[in-house]
């Protein structure tokens, strides 16, 4: 984020935005000011206010919004309700200190908020981001209760109050995890309830047969097939399938047989020129004894003959190789293709490690960064928690698919076990190194509905929405590693990405809100059955009605500009933007976006008089030697206004 | 096929349409007079060719090496140079020296000359004036600025070869300093009549002010508001202090009289030298410390009550000593050679697997975090506190050359600019006497005097760049070629140990070369500052920031020109919250801090176990001070936290080819925002060309032309044609390549591996010397 507005701050005097440089335009400025434009309307600036995805409100609506410190009570959205308020509840700030005020609990947030301090404090979040709650401390204290939180955006929160004497009454928190774990309560996820309406719907953001079609599928080797239209081919698959021309439905039964869950490959991608392709797939069931499945063997040799300019085909494997091999053995006969059985193709490991692997990592991460950073052996602190070695892996893995298709024109098969994990990662990364569409803010809200949701990523099951049990094995954060990759990205190519860094936060932060309907649910047809683009909002719904607060203003449509990243940790940093975030003290940089939209107004500014002179001369001149008035606009000079 | 590469890459016609031709005709002048061109035009006055070998082959980064170039290799007493027979294509981006071409290396640049017999599996650090037993296969140099560049002997002659890795190491290692080509080649230009008048006159040359005379001292009192402090010249010739400028500036309530008398207790009479005044008048003022005890209690409190007089409401004075809060030269030496071993030494992917460590481990990063944060904490002395601040360090002539630069970086915008930041570097170590020739090494006699302080400087400058991207005139291009100048010796800024040492050498070289005596009687050796010596005004432009809010700038609001820079009372408005406190700091500063004790007292016991941060009052300070927005033009003050502190890319990674990113690194945004820029300003052009003497007469005004002004923006906009295009030679090093430089890849798994892993060769020079 490359603003402040989430910050923890005590006694701290925080405009919501930063007002940096003192030539800005204010006034003609259209600079969204980062996030502020209706922050700045309805919050004062003497309110620090952690971030809220509350702000989601379209803009029209918050104009007539009274200030925010004016009032003890959050900003309710649509179908919000109270659910209880306490008074006298203390927050212990980790970086502040202990602050008392008044909470209050919706349906959708936990709202708190100290008056003593000037200027106030303000703590607003919603009640999904919270993965554990619970009540600390001991009978002996003194008739204080305390309880600690364990939020999923890298935070713990602790409050206590006194103790009830009514013992009849519940506590406050005993309130706040009744709403904070719906699904475990019997309870409505919030983006159920929520029903804001905005001018776009972005359910209609992607549709299965127009990217395909944008890719020039189908073509002359690829066919769409309807073979999965009710899921009954694979239920975790999208219904709409794009495959080699000629296999037939049958034998494409046969190969779902031969591969895990029935995940056959399938197209990701297309190279517009070399007709070289990404597809994606789940492990073959090849088993301890090696088998074999002739139809499989055909369908990967027809992915192959599809692309005229290489007689090779590379399947990567994102697994260790040792992870592979035990597939054989320990679970259900997976494994890898073998390079006898399928000729002219080479197999690669990636060496990704698996979920669990990679949720210890982020736990390591959190206890380095939150709350405090220490000040010695920052660095080795961090490498101890090997997220960017794991970062790393992932992109170098993307990067070796990208370059096999644009560098070597050879198609590519990526899989690693059930192919929705690390599969995703891998071909939505190199989709997006290849292909310059998936770095505009449309194209990437494609490419996330494409290769994660329709694809069968498991949000559900990976963030467990709504659910309090936190220890669930199956929780990992594969989905905010992808988002770090692209992050990775935006910094080595500054101009090459449509959206801002504030773009990638906000898709993480209602990763776990629960106010729109997008992450929702495993697969599309679990969403299809629950009715989720009907009942619920979604995020691109939110976000492409304010396009302007996720755009990048260095963006540049270079054509066919592939992006080779430098996959080393020299480059590699960590986002502390979104991990470290709730630091007082990491002030986000100065933005360069800010000065470039300020010397974008300045010029539309000079623009603008240079024309005013112009006519101003013309029309002059005109009247000077009336005989010759030709057209007044004669001799305006064309300006620039490209960028 | 050489057109045919230009075919291809059109966009080089609008970037460089006047070099395109000139070099298309130096192109065919090289083909035909290869050898006599290279003769003629290389050299410059004073340079004579030492020695020379042919059939040499330079290794460029490729696996099989086939993308090597043949060519000559030559020793003068300047450079090595490598001619190659046949041009390659030339590197785009490669930031083009007057004085240097692409393949050349300056003697003074070398840091180690080594040989090596492939076959025999030797090796030997050249020195001066040694034997070689065996005959060199390879020769590999390592450079000042980071580069290694390596050539092969295999199809050169064997006594030859030796003899010019001989010739090598002999001139980079001179007895003297007046062998420094330097001198030479200014003695030479100063005889040329076309020079000589510009040598002389001095006045249409430097914009920097070089602090030589008292006026420029008066001028910075003026600018500073020091009211209660004078120039003081009884270090006029030298006649007191051997290390001090000529000029210094003391407290006005001080007579000379009293100074001589204080000059005596301090090591080299260094007298406290005053550095900077705040506008609420507290003096940052710069010591060496005092040997004799005794005289220390006499005189100090003096000197303190003079600087207290010199304050408008005669606070105190705070002393710090930096030697107990900061890294010694040793420490600083060490971590930077640690440092580059990680970045550009150890092969790139071996050192990958533990970089971060490696990078801790160097405690480079932790020694530039050391000293910005020890100039924040005297910013909030004299910012927050009013109160004066003498810093101290043992001869005061390294730790507080850095630190004082950096206070001054940090509180006054005019340093941010490129000139002031300029006369900055002048004032607080060219003139304070910073040690340039025992840190450079350039004589390479004392190791242990080496130090790269000023880079470590230049470092923490990029910090606050990296930080704070709109605040400063300069590029972090500028700083690299700041610090890649301390290695060509055609400059008199960073050659001499003082200003004294200066004026004795020009004058002594004047004398033996008879040159006859002008209006001051020694040679004139320009500074640095002279940028048109080594750069054409073209590449000079990368040096200007797109981005710089400069506070005289004009800005436009509903047609309106307002001034840029906002009054205090404008910006203190605008903060909410009480105004003074914004200039004085303590603003409720002790007021919240008794209110936060005494909250604190009401917790409950078991509640105090949670982990309060206890903040100093400096820590709080930059704490408010982050949560507020800024001025560009005011305070600015480094962000501390350790993961705020990154490496400085540009200049460590800039010639290891694996971590170069092709179309890539933060010169893309820079790019976009020099052509915005760049528009912005024909815009304003035209604007001032409609309002010119008589608009009214001129009936049809032509816009400006755009390519009869030196453009200040290196990029420049693109026609409405044209679509945007990405520059292929954009790439993270820009504008240096990495092409030519050793790549460890293509050494990986071959005899010289070996080499340049267990050697370790910037570090220990003299057991390997032994093993021949």
């Amino acid at each position: 984020m490359e603003k402040s507005g989430s910050i923890d701050s005590l006694g701290s005097k925080r405009s919501s935005s930063r007002q940096p440089s003192v030539d800005s335009l204010s006034s003609s400025s259209t600079s969204r000011s980062d996030r502020s434009a209706q922050i700045k309307a309805h919050s004062s600036e003497s309110t620090s206010t952690e971030f809220s995805p509350e702000r989601v409100k379209p803009k029209a609506a918050a104009k007539h919004i009274p200030r925010e410190s004016d009032k003890q009570e959050p900003q309710l959205l649509p179908n919000e309700t109270v659910q209880d308020v306490a008074k006298d509840v203390t927050y212990f700030c980790p970086f502040g200190g202990a602050l008392r005020g008044t909470v209050i609990v919706t349906n959708y947030r936990l709202f708190f908020k100290c008056m003593d301090r000037e200027p106030a404090f303000v703590l607003d979040l919603p009640l999904a981001v919270l993965s554990r709650v619970e009540k600390i401390g001991n009978a002996s204290t003194r008739g204080d209760v305390s309880y600690g939180m364990v939020c999923k955006d890298m935070r713990n929160l602790r409050f206590a109050h006194k103790h009830m004497d009514d013992t009849l009454r519940k506590s406050i928190f005993e309130v706040l995890m009744k709403f904070a774990f719906p699904v475990s309560n019997g309870l409505q996820i919030f983006a159920l309830q929520y029903g804001q309406v905005f001018p776009e719907n972005g359910w209609k953001v992607y549709d299965a047969l127009t990217e395909y079609k944008r890719q020039g599928i189908p073509n002359e080797s690829w066919r769409i097939t309807k073979v999965n239209d009710h899921y009954e081919l694979c239920d975790t698959y999208p219904s709409t399938l794009a495959v080699p021309v000629n296999i037939p439905d049958e034998e494409i039964r046969r190969v779902a047989a031969f591969r895990a869950k029935g995940r056959i490959p399938v197209l990701s991608w297309i190279h517009p020129e070399s007709q070289a392709t990404i597809t994606r797939c789940s492990q073959p069931m090849v088993g301890v004894n090696g088998k074999r499945s002739k139809e499989d063997e055909k369908y990967l040799q027809s992915i192959m003959d599809a692309n005229a300019q290489s007689h090779k085909l590379f399947i990567f494997d994102a697994r260790p190789s040792v992870n592979a091999a035990a597939n054989k053995v320990y679970l259900k006969g997976g494994g890898y293709e073998s390079e006898d059985a399928y000729q002219n193709a080479e197999l690669v490991f990636l060496d990704i490690h698996n979920i669990h692997v990679m949720r210890e990592s982020l736990r390591k991460l959190k206890d380095v960064v939150y709350p405090n950073i220490e000040d010695s052996h920052w660095l080795s602190n961090l490498e101890s928690t090997h997220w960017l070695e794991h970062i790393k892996l992932i992109m170098a893995g993307a990067l070796r698919i990208a370059d096999k298709v644009e560098s070597g024109k050879t198609s590519v098969v990526v899989h690693c076990s059930d192919g929705w994990d690390r599969t995703c990662q891998l071909t939505s990364l190199a989709m997006l190194m290849l292909d310059g569409y998936y770095r505009t803010i449309r194209g990437f809200e494609v490419l996330l509905e494409k290769e994660w949701l329709s694809f069968g990523h498991r949000f559900q099951t990976r963030i467990g929405h709504g659910d309090k049990n936190h220890t669930d094995a199956d929780r990992s954060p594969v989905f905010i590693q992808f988002i770090d990759c692209v992050w990775q990205l935006t910094r080595q190519f500054p101009a090459a990405f449509e959206f801002n860094e504030y773009f990638l936060v906000t898709i993480l932060d209602h990763l776990y809100s629960c106010l729109f309907g997008t992450f929702l649910c495993n697969s599309e047809q679990h969403r299809m059955k629950e009715d989720i683009p009907k009942k619920t909002v979604s995020l691109w719904s939110y976000v492409n009605s304010q396009v302007e607060d996720f755009t990048n203003p260095l963006y540049v449509n270079y054509s066919n500009h592939v992006l080779f990243p430098v996959v080393s940790l020299r480059h590699l940093e960590l986002w502390v933007g979104y991990y470290i975030r709730w630091n007082p003290r990491m002030r986000p940089q100065e933005p360069v976006h800010q000065r470039y939209k300020e010397l974008l107004a300045k010029r539309a500014e000079l623009q603008r008089r240079v024309e005013e002179l112009q006519r101003e001369v013309t029309n002059r001149s005109a009247s000077s030697s009336s005989e010759r008035a030709g057209s007044p606009t004669r001799s305006i000079t064309p300006v620039q206004t490209f960028i | 096929h050489r057109l045919s590469i230009f075919d291809r890459q059109p966009f080089r016609l609008y970037i460089f349409p006047k070099y395109y031709y000139i070099f298309v005709i130096a192109n065919k002048l090289c083909k035909v007079f290869f050898f006599f061109y290279c003769m003629q035009h290389v050299l410059f006055p004073g340079e004579i060719v030492v020695n020379e070998v042919n059939f040499v082959r330079k290794c460029i980064n490729n696996e099989n090496g086939h993308d090597d170039l043949w060519g000559k290799l030559i020793c003068t007493n300047f450079k090595v140079s490598f001619i190659p027979q046949e041009d390659p294509p030339k590197q785009n981006a490669h930031l083009s020296h007057l004085l240097l071409a692409e393949h050349d290396v300056a003697l003074t640049c070398l840091d180690q000359v080594v040989t090596v017999n492939d076959a025999k599996g030797k090796k030997k650090v050249l020195g001066s004036n040694q034997k070689l037993k065996f005959n060199p296969t390879e020769l590999i140099l390592y450079c000042k600025d980071l580069r290694i560049i390596r050539f092969c002997f295999d199809e050169a002659g064997p006594e030859s070869a030796k003899k010019v890795c001989l010739a090598i190491a002999h001139y980079a290692h001179p007895a003297d300093l007046h062998l420094l080509f330097g001198f030479e080649y200014q003695g030479r230009r100063y005889h040329e009549p076309a020079n000589r008048g510009e040598g002389l006159s001095q006045a249409k040359l430097p914009q920097t002010p070089v602090y030589d005379c008292p006026s420029d001292w008066d001028r910075e009192i003026k600018r500073t508001g020091a009211t209660e402090w004078r120039v003081c010249s009884i270090n006029e010739r030298y006649n007191v202090s051997q290390s001090l400028p000529e000029y210094i500036v003391v407290p006005a309530s001080l007579a000379d009289q009293d100074l001589r008398q204080f000059a005596n207790c301090y090591s080299d009479n260094r007298i406290p030298l005053w550095c900077w005044n705040h506008p609420n008048g507290s003096a940052l003022v710069r010591m060496c410390n005092v040997a004799d005890p005794i005289a220390q209690k006499k005189f100090e409190q003096r000197i303190f009550n003079a600087i207290t007089k010199s304050h408008p409401t005669c606070s105190e004075v705070i002393k710090l000593d930096l030697e107990k809060s900061l890294p010694n030269i040793l420490d600083i030496q060490s971590a930077f050679c640690k440092f580059r071993q990680s970045c550009v030494i150890d092969p790139f992917e071996e050192s990958e697997e533990r970089w971060f460590s490696c990078i801790e481990n160097s405690r480079w990063l932790e020694y530039v975090r050391a000293f910005l944060k020890q100039s924040a904490e005297i910013v909030f002395l004299m910012e927050v506190k009013s109160v004066s601040v003498v810093i101290t360090e043992e001869e005061d002539r390294d730790l507080n050359c850095a630190v004082s630069s950096l206070v001054q970086l940090m509180l006054d915008p005019h340093y941010r600019s490129l000139s002031g930041f300029q006369s900055l570097v002048q004032k607080e170590w060219v003139m304070a006497g910073h040690r340039f020739l025992d840190r450079c090494n350039h004589l390479k006699r004392n190791d242990k005097e080496e130090c790269p302080l000023f880079l470590l400087f230049l470092d923490c400058v990029w910090q606050m760049i990296n930080q704070y991207p709109a605040a400063f005139e300069f590029t972090e291009t500028y700083l690299t070629v700041l610090s890649d100048s301390m290695w060509i010796p055609v400059h008199g800024t960073f050659l001499f140990n003082s200003c004294l040492q200066r004026t004795q050498h020009l004058t002594e070289f004047a004398k033996t070369k008879a040159i006859p005596p002008g209006e001051d009687q020694s040679v004139y050796f320009p500074p640095v500052w002279e940028w048109s010596q080594q750069f054409s005004a073209k590449e000079q432009t990368l040096f200007n920031n797109p981005m710089y809010v400069g506070k005289s700038v004009a800005r436009v609001q509903n047609g309106e020109v307002k001034t840029f820079k906002r009054t205090k009372k404008a910006y203190s408005a605008s903060v909410k919250g009480s105004p003074a406190s914004v200039v004085n700091g303590l603003r409720d500063g002790e007021g919240t801090l008794s209110r936060r004790v005494s909250f604190m007292s009401e917790l409950k016991p078991e509640f105090s176990s949670v982990k309060d941060v206890v903040e100093s009052p400096s820590e709080r300070f930059f704490r408010d001070w982050f949560s507020r927005p800024f001025d560009q033009q005011g305070l600015l003050l480094p962000l501390l936290l350790p993961s705020h502190i990154a490496v400085w890319k540009l200049f460590f990674l800039r010639w290891v080819p694996e971590a170069c990113i092709p179309k890539g690194g933060t010169v893309t945004a820079y790019h976009k925002l020099c052509q915005l820029v760049d528009e912005i300003e024909m815009l304003q052009c035209q604007l001032k060309h409609y309002k010119g003497p008589s608009p009214c007469i001129t009936p049809e005004p032509s816009p400006c032309k755009p390519h009869s002004v030196q453009r200040r923006m290196y990029f420049n906009a693109c026609s409405a044609d044209e679509s945007p295009s990405l520059p292929d030679f954009l790439t993270s090093s820009f504008p240096f390549t990495p092409v030519g430089n050793l790549c460890r890849r293509s050494t990986l798994g071959t005899p010289i591996t070996k080499f340049l892993n267990g050697a370790k060769i910037w570090l220990s020079t003299e057991t390997l010397n032994d093993t021949v």
